[in-house]
């Protein structure tokens, strides 16, 4: 249950790392991952596109980004900012984009607009409308100065983006950064992170002799994914407690059940069972009654996560208002993860199989007269 | 040649040797032959059952040895020793020791299937053997839907299921009634009267002392008489044969 909360927030955080920052896979020179300028952008066009989409059927769309940081500013103040030229339709389509507008609307592809992230329009204090300059240098040194007219502003999901973010159109971004045709980023989107290497692998290959290299995402966003596994640290100590009282609640039952049947096992020693074939008789009654267990321990499990993902536990007050800010739902998600629930029953099982030893030494060391009195 | 299927020689058993010895048997010499019917009596601490567990090889003596059917079981390996118990001794307990979920028919199966018979001679088997001891009717009755005597007397049925040498019963009427106690005995005197299986008691009981053609005395962990009774106080008539099947 505590996994599933934990892991429930964590999958909808790495959902927005891979839809809004990374994608689950991510093509870019090879040498942009060591030094992320515009230098070291790379060409763009239809005949890429078709050749990487081409090398997976798996493979949804291709998301071209162009990015660099730039002061934005405007009457009132100046913050360093993520410039991103992006195409909105094909952004959409994969993140909902457009759904996180909250004043004004997306640019078209040929706009001379931009859209800025809330957290910035707030620090910039801009609204729909006003103008933002915006500052840096382009390609190969190239000055880029230029003023944009303010189309819409729009929740990021991710805190630190929401605050720096601005998109422009690709093209006019590309226009503005003097690197026609050229994008620093090109996302790739599959149907589930299942099949993330698969695409990784694929478009490695098709572009094994060009400068051009691919990522999957957790090689993207290591220190976050560290960062998961960390806070999981407390889940996982949690469930170690966990696991030592149901170890010791299945070892008092096993304790039990062996102690009552010493006569028993006395009496089938007399008359003629081998220790042995005693000992697998109860091995097999363990695991029988443990795999009983664990299915039980999975089909209820589910059952309760099931019911919580259809009426989630709904957070109030400032939480919840922190959450609503972040563009998420005000609710604790829960995790279906297959994983979960078979470790679980893996370890529980596991558990099943110690606790077995007891009566395993109690058989091979039964004095039969004592147990049959 | 030999006579007999059970011999003892100079068995002597003692309890906390290092520390408060106690000398539960003490030189016992007995032999045994076929179609015995015999009971091993005597007050408690005598030694009775003690000498029992070690015909049955479920103790063994701290001196001498034991031999059944001209094999010494005293020094067996424990996987031999069960093997040897399996296909040659017989055991009724005092408190039953049926296993609780299986019906009377599964119960007396059972050693066979250790034995490794077929299913169909199993079932052959136990249904005859349930029939013998007048449990006909109560084949899938689980242990807990029997009284003490029809319980008592699935342990008979298991015991001669395995087909062995001897039967070795342990107060096997201490917990029944008079009545049943009775039957139990009809049923076990008849077996060794028409069929030959030999029975090895220890017992207080005197209604089963009345029915033994040897008595067995042991007083002190010695055998203090062993006398041979012409013909037991009761024998079965056919009255005794209709109760068995009714009851």
């Amino acid at each position: 249950m505590m996994q599933s909360l934990n892991r429930g927030s964590h999958e909808i955080m790495i959902d927005n790392m891979v839809r809004f920052h990374t994608g689950y896979a991510q093509v870019q020179d090879y040498r942009f991952e060591e030094e992320a300028s515009l230098d070291n952008a790379f060409y763009f066009d239809n005949e890429l596109e078709n050749r990487i989409t081409a090398t997976n059927n798996r493979i949804e769309m291709v998301l071209p980004r162009i990015q660099t940081f730039m002061l934005a500013g405007n009457d009132y103040a100046t913050r360093g900012a993520m410039v991103m030229g992006i195409d909105a339709e094909k952004e959409h389509a994969f993140n909902n984009l457009k759904d996180n507008l909250i004043s004004g609307e997306f640019f078209e592809p040929n706009d001379r607009k931009a859209v800025v992230t809330a957290g910035l329009a707030k620090r910039l204090q801009l609204e729909t409308g006003d103008v933002l300059v915006l500052i840096g240098q382009g390609r190969f040194g190239m000055s880029a100065n230029a003023l944009y007219e303010i189309s819409g502003i729009v929740r990021h999901p991710i805190r630190e983006m929401d605050n720096q973010t601005v998109y422009l159109p690709l093209a006019e971004a590309q226009f503005l950064l003097s690197a026609d045709g050229y994008i620093t980023n090109l996302l790739v989107s599959t149907s589930s992170d299942r099949f993330t290497n698969t695409i990784t692998s694929a478009i490695a290959s098709e572009i094994d002799d060009e400068e051009l290299t691919v990522f999957t995402w957790t090689e993207l966003i290591p220190d976050l994914l560290q960062l998961l596994e960390f806070d999981l640290v407390g889940a996982y100590f949690l469930a170690a407690v966990l696991y030592i009282v149901i170890g010791f609640g299945f070892f008092g039952t096993i304790l039990t059940m062996t102690l009552e049947r010493m006569r028993e096992f006395g009496m089938l020693l007399s008359i003629g069972m081998q220790r042995i074939k005693l000992a697998v008789v109860v091995l097999i009654e363990t695991i029988f009654i443990s795999l009983l267990g664990v299915l039980l321990g999975m089909g209820v499990a589910w059952l309760f996560l099931y019911y919580l993902h259809l009426n989630p536990i709904q957070l109030t007050g400032d939480v919840a208002e922190a959450i609503i800010e972040m563009g998420w739902e005000p609710i604790l998600p829960v995790s279906f993860a297959a994983d979960q629930f078979y470790t679980q029953g893996f370890y529980v099982f596991l558990i099943a199989l110690v606790v077995f030893l007891f009566p395993l030494v109690k058989i091979f060391r039964l004095n039969i007269l004592e147990a049959s009195r | 040649m030999k006579n007999h299927i059970i011999k003892t020689e100079n068995i002597s058993k003692t309890y906390n040797p290092d520390t408060v010895p106690v000398h539960a048997l003490k030189a016992v010499n007995l032999e045994f032959s076929k179609g015995e019917f015999t009971s091993i009596v005597g007050p408690s601490g005598s030694g009775k059952t003690t000498l029992l567990n070690m015909l049955g090889g479920l103790d063994k003596p701290t001196e001498g040895h034991v031999e059944v059917d001209g094999v010494k079981i005293t020094g067996m390996k424990d996987s031999k020793l069960i093997e040897f118990r399996l296909q040659n001794i017989g055991f009724v307990f005092q408190h039953y020791n049926l296993i609780p979920v299986f019906t009377a028919k599964e119960n007396v199966s059972f050693i066979m299937l250790l034995q490794k018979r077929s299913k169909k001679e199993m079932e052959h088997r136990a249904e005859e053997l349930l029939n013998k001891v007048g449990l006909g009717d109560r084949m899938d009755a689980r242990p807990k839907q029997m009284s003490g005597g029809q319980q008592q007397r699935v342990a008979v049925a298991r015991a001669l299921a395995s087909e062995p040498k001897f039967i070795l019963a342990d107060e096997p009427t201490a917990n029944l009634d008079t009545s049943s106690a009775m039957n139990l005995l009809d049923i076990m005197e008849k077996m060794n009267k028409e069929q030959g299986i030999t029975f090895i008691f220890s017992t207080h009981d005197q209604r089963v002392i009345d029915r033994a053609r040897r008595v067995i005395t042991m007083v002190d962990g010695q055998v203090h008489t062993d006398e041979i009774h012409k013909e037991s106080s009761s024998t079965i008539t056919e009255n005794d044969s209709q109760r068995i099947d009714t009851e």
